[in-house]
């Protein structure tokens, strides 16, 4: 059994701020962690190999600096980490993203079950894990917030697509996306935690990756998709509209605001 | 009340600041003391927006002979703002403005009502400085606060809130509005008035602004949790971290069915699973190296006292979890505690203190769980019964318990404050003489008896 | 094969289906994508996978000029990605659309990625505007919760995007709008490694998913009262939520809580009847998109963080709100 858990270090979204002129995020103006629910995809991942046994590998693309979320990966179970990192997959959009992710799932030998979070708090898409899927060739399951049962052979997981929950099961191998209801990740152990600090990490670049992608489909080469420009959209006031003595124009304004937010069409 | 004391609040802070409504004033009537006293409904709230709003109120009280109640978030546990005879009950929730944080010296300036739950807000946007206490309940203003000095679980490096409070400005209880203090780190002019009005419970003046101190944002911060098999090896453990030289930014001890029974109750999970003791650290430092070199020490001198189980959290969302289920032990005892008390005791006593307390509880046949700032000293022992009503030997136990506290040169209360509920115990604290130089004081602060009375002091 | 702009034309947009009842996102991406069709000068078209008689003429009405009707009797009765995917994909190397759009619902969000990745496309997640620029479409998607918003192009065709719910108007209905409709046979109907082995139903309450929160405090007096309250919420699409004073006086179970220690929510609407505003309470709900305060107390602190407030007696106003809002429905 080989389970891959796909990572991704963030900024702490309480904290960092946006350079305006810049048109970028200040990285610096904030620690980073790992994605939330990443966290629920590797206690999905820990949970199943405490029963089923096998190996957890923690696969992350970002900058050298995200080796900390991976080490801290290991401290929370994981048995080994890969760091994607190369100056040549900057600017790697969702494609590129998750074009690269696949092949480095195929180097490693592909995997039986693949665990990524809904999405992660920065980058918001929720587009990576399903289209890792697509270029794995590898059927996935979306917003996954309970797994029912599993084997060596298979799935069954619940999943809340078209309004509705779903019981379904797949053989391996699937990529999954969980939610942050599936599970409460586990705290590492502080001995863990001291002894991943020395773990190392190995960092593959496009040389590791050359047999299973080319140059041209890695970072902003790669990508489909490019960002114009940025807009700051202006804070956000409240209105402070007070109505007081006349109840019925009062009502007639609400419903004015509530036709407007589309909600009265359900 | 009297229908002109309505007019005249009117005239002072304008009509839709003055509020008579009786299911209205009800609700200001309160606080979130478990122990309740009657109040006295007949009263009035104003809502004045500036100091010289609550000063022109303080005249006319004094003028009519009507009691001042300051209120702030009524987070207090002690019945402080509750009022038992007719009183205008200032709301200073308009007191909303964070002034100016001063970087080159490391102070922030703001308004009474400004919620602890703002300056979190406000300092975790600051890149890099923040407000390092944690002075209770997140709704509390840091009038209140201030008020009643309080001290909560972040006190073992940056102190309790007497400690942060550099200057404010005050409307004395006949009515002038006086500054006190300033941003400087000596000052040996005179009394200290200042310190006087900190923790006077709004008996010796109505705070309506403050300077308070700021500390740079350490880089790594992390909250530990290390359980263990027994109270004695959990309580042993704290002086042994102490003495080390490490400065957590809190120490606290928590019982696991309290710990537990919190998380339950707002969907949580407590994430430690062995033992039945557990001690929450947060550690701050600057460099990550020294961060871990320190739990690294934290391991080692809890695997000397048995640990069983010592899990790390550093994601902001994990230690803001950790924070919330402690902050939530009050409320979730609430249905079966009696009391919670609020002995304080050096540090040196608290494992034989401990061990009376658990001897008391066998001998009353009383459950009392404990959950404790155990770093400073701050034991609250639960008082609880399975449907929260007061047992026949409660002013027994009491007594004892309170005689056990003075044994141990300890205080009757380490952060929550007198109120209108720990009075009467407090002669067996303080001698006459003591008690006497209280009362004068008041006296020359508020003739008239006009703000809060009945309140701190017996 | 790759596509490149001259041989692609027209707008696909993809309907989503639940027992044969179409998503009103879908309507509203037909409204958004006539606009787009109009400037571009191509034709607006829709797919929707279905069993073979399903009615599909709706979305003519709804402006598509031509639907593609994916038929199978059983195959797209349940929400399978790989099939949906399948069949998608070979519908779009067809017809060569030059933009394609999806609801952003979860389903959407989950599908169009894996159809993105078939066709090597770009793929914009969750906008909330879309525009014609020299012929080509921008993308514009808030990030970083919400505090930017990226204007996006795609580099390779189609360009493809998932779009809010609610962000557009829905197409007016017309039916006596003419259209062709092409049905087809699925070309790939039973090979998918998943199954769906049934659908559940779930009880969990859970305030913090609710798109409109109405929310009940001191002011409400008997538990009885909170009818009016959950009928204004049903009627809006939403749920019941209630403060900690409601929850102590024990008009409410505490999973409807809202505030800082118990659940934070962040709804389009809220709407706080008799809630005066704790910070406690404010801490859990600041964040909506719209809050509207009715309080009888002038003073009561909710109403300087409200967009909307009416200062005066919950029990006049919220009856009067339900019945204009019947009316309206009738």
């Amino acid at each position: 059994m080989r389970i891959v858990v796909l990572v991704k270090q963030v900024p702490d979204m309480e904290r960092v701020k946006f350079d305006c002129e810049a048109g970028r995020v200040d990285r610096s103006s904030a620690g980073t962690e790992i994605n939330p629910f990443d966290l629920n995809a590797l206690e999905a991942a820990v949970s199943i190999q405490e029963q089923l046994g096998g190996k957890i590998i923690t696969l992350s693309m970002g900058p050298a600096a995200a080796e900390d979320a991976l080490k801290d990966t290991i401290a929370r179970g994981a048995d080994e980490s890969v760091l994607l990192s190369d100056r040549r997959f900057g600017g790697a959009d969702v494609k590129a993203t998750a074009k690269t992710i696949a092949a480095a799932i195929k180097k490693l030998g592909g995997a039986d079950l693949i665990f990524a979070g809904i999405q992660t708090v920065d980058g918001d898409t929720g587009q990576v894990g399903p289209e890792t899927a697509g270029y794995l060739d590898i059927p996935h399951i979306s917003n996954v917030d309970f797994i029912s049962a599993y084997s060596e052979t298979d799935i069954t997981v619940v999943s809340n697509v078209m309004e509705g929950s779903y019981v379904k099961k797949s053989s391996y191998p699937v990529l999954i996306t969980v939610t942050k209801d599936i599970n409460q990740p586990r705290l590492p152990s502080m001995k863990r935690k001291l002894s991943a600090r020395k773990a190392h990490i190995p960092v593959w670049g496009y040389e590791e990756l050359q047999d299973y992608i080319r140059e041209d489909e890695i970072g902003l080469q790669g990508s489909a998709t490019k960002v114009k420009r940025i807009e700051v959209p202006p804070a956000v006031t409240r209105k402070g509209q007070v109505w007081r003595e006349n109840v019925e124009e009062a009502i007639d304004g609400l419903v004015e605001v509530l036709k407007k937010a589309k909600v009265l069409e359900v | 009340m009297k229908e002109n004391i309505k007019a005249k609040l009117t005239e002072i802070v304008g009509q839709d600041w003055v509020v008579s409504n009786p299911e209205i004033i009800k609700t200001l009537c309160s606080d979130e003391a478990e122990i309740k006293i009657t109040p006295c409904y007949d009263c009035i709230a104003a809502k004045p927006a500036t100091a010289a709003e609550v000063a022109a109120i303080v005249k006319l009280a004094n003028e009519e002979g009507i009691a001042v109640i300051a209120r702030g978030g009524a987070t207090g546990l002690v019945n402080a703002v509750v009022p038992i005879q007719p009183t205008i009950i200032i709301s200073m929730e308009r007191f909303k403005k964070i002034i100016e944080v001063d970087e080159s010296n490391l102070t922030v300036e703001c308004e009474a009502g400004v919620t602890l739950l703002d300056l979190v807000e406000y300092f975790n946007s600051h890149p890099t400085l923040y407000f390092a206490a944690h002075p209770g309940d997140e709704g509390a203003q840091v009038g209140g606060m201030i008020a009643t000095n309080a001290g909560g679980v972040r006190t073992i490096k940056y102190g309790v809130v007497r400690d942060q409070v550099k200057s404010m400005e005050v409307v004395l209880p006949t009515g002038e509005i006086i500054n006190m203090g300033g941003k400087f780190i000596k000052d040996n002019c005179g009394y200290d008035l200042k310190d006087l009005i900190i923790g006077s419970e709004g008996t010796l003046g109505i705070i309506t602004k403050a300077v308070l101190a700021l500390q740079p944002k350490e880089k790594y911060t992390g909250s530990v949790l290390i359980a263990f098999n027994t109270t004695a090896d959990a309580v042993a453990c704290v002086p042994d971290i102490l003495k080390r030289g490490i400065k957590p930014l809190a120490v606290e001890y928590v019982e696991r069915i309290q710990a537990t029974n919190a998380a339950t109750d707002i969907g949580q999970v407590w994430p430690v699973s062995k033992g039945s003791d557990d001690l929450y650290l947060i550690i701050a430092s600057n460099s990550e190296d020294e961060f871990y070199e320190i739990c690294e020490t934290i391991v080692e001198i809890c695997d000397a006292h048995n640990a069983v189980e010592t899990l790390i959290c550093e994601t902001a969302k994990e230690q803001r979890n950790i924070l919330e289920i402690r902050s939530h032990v009050y409320p979730s005892m609430l249905k079966k505690l009696v009391d919670c008390l609020d002995m304080a005791v050096p540090p040196d006593k608290i494992p034989a203190y401990m061990e009376q307390i658990r001897a008391l509880s066998q001998k009353y046949g009383v459950e009392i769980q404990t959950c404790a700032h155990i770093g400073d000293g701050n034991m609250h022992n639960n008082i609880m019964t399975p449907d929260g009503q007061r047992p026949d030997c409660y002013e027994d136990l009491l007594d004892e318990i309170i005689q056990l506290c003075m044994s141990c040169n300890g205080t009757l209360t380490g952060e929550h404050g007198v109120g209108k509920l720990r009075n009467r115990h407090m002669k067996l604290q303080f001698t006459e003489k003591e008690l006497e130089l209280m009362r004068a004081i008041k006296k020359i602060f508020d003739p008239n008896n006009i703000l809060n009375p009945g309140t701190a002091i017996c | 094969m790759k596509m490149t702009e001259k041989d692609c034309k027209g707008i696909l947009v993809f309907a989503e289906q639940k027992k044969e009842r179409i998503h009103r996102v879908s309507y509203e991406l037909l409204g958004k994508g006539k606009e787009l069709a109009a400037q571009l000068d191509c034709p607006l078209c829709s797919v929707v996978l279905g069993p073979p008689d399903m009615d599909v003429a709706e979305l003519i009405y709804r402006g598509a000029d031509i639907v593609y009707h994916i038929t199978d009797p059983m195959a797209f009765a349940a929400p399978d990605e790989v099939l949906y995917e399948q069949n998608l994909v070979r519908l779009i190397r067809d017809v060569k659309p030059e933009i394609c759009l999806f609801g952003a619902t979860n389903f959407g969000r989950s599908l169009a990625p894996r159809v993105a990745a078939k066709l090597g496309a770009g793929l914009t997640a969750d906008c909330t505007h879309l525009a014609i620029d020299q012929g080509q479409l921008v993308q514009i998607r808030p990030a970083f919760s919400e505090n930017i918003l990226a204007h996006i192009q795609s580099t390779a065709y189609p360009q493809m995007a998932t779009v809010r719910y609610k962000e557009f108007n829905e197409a007016p209905r017309d039916t006596n709008r003419k259209g062709q409709i092409k049905a087809m046979e699925a070309y790939v109907s039973d090979n998918s490694p998943v199954k769906i082995l049934e659908e559940i139903v779930k009880e969990d309450f859970d305030i913090a998913d609710a798109n409109v929160v109405v929310a009940a405090g001191a002011g409400v007096k008997a538990k009885e009262d909170l009818k009016m309250l959950q009928e204004l919420a049903e009627l809006l699409g939403g749920k019941l939520g209630a403060s900690r004073a409601a929850v102590e006086a024990g008009l409410i179970a505490k999973d409807h809580q809202v505030g800082y220690s118990g659940n934070r929510v962040k709804p389009s609407i809220y709407i706080a009847c008799g809630i005066s505003g704790a910070p406690q309470h404010i801490a859990g709900m600041k964040e909506s998109g719209i809050i509207i305060a009715i309080n009888s107390d002038p003073s009561a602190p909710i109403l300087n963080i409200a967009d909307y407030a009416i200062v005066g007696n919950l029990y006049e106003i919220i009856p009067k709100m339900i019945r204009k809002l019947k009316n309206m429905k009738s």
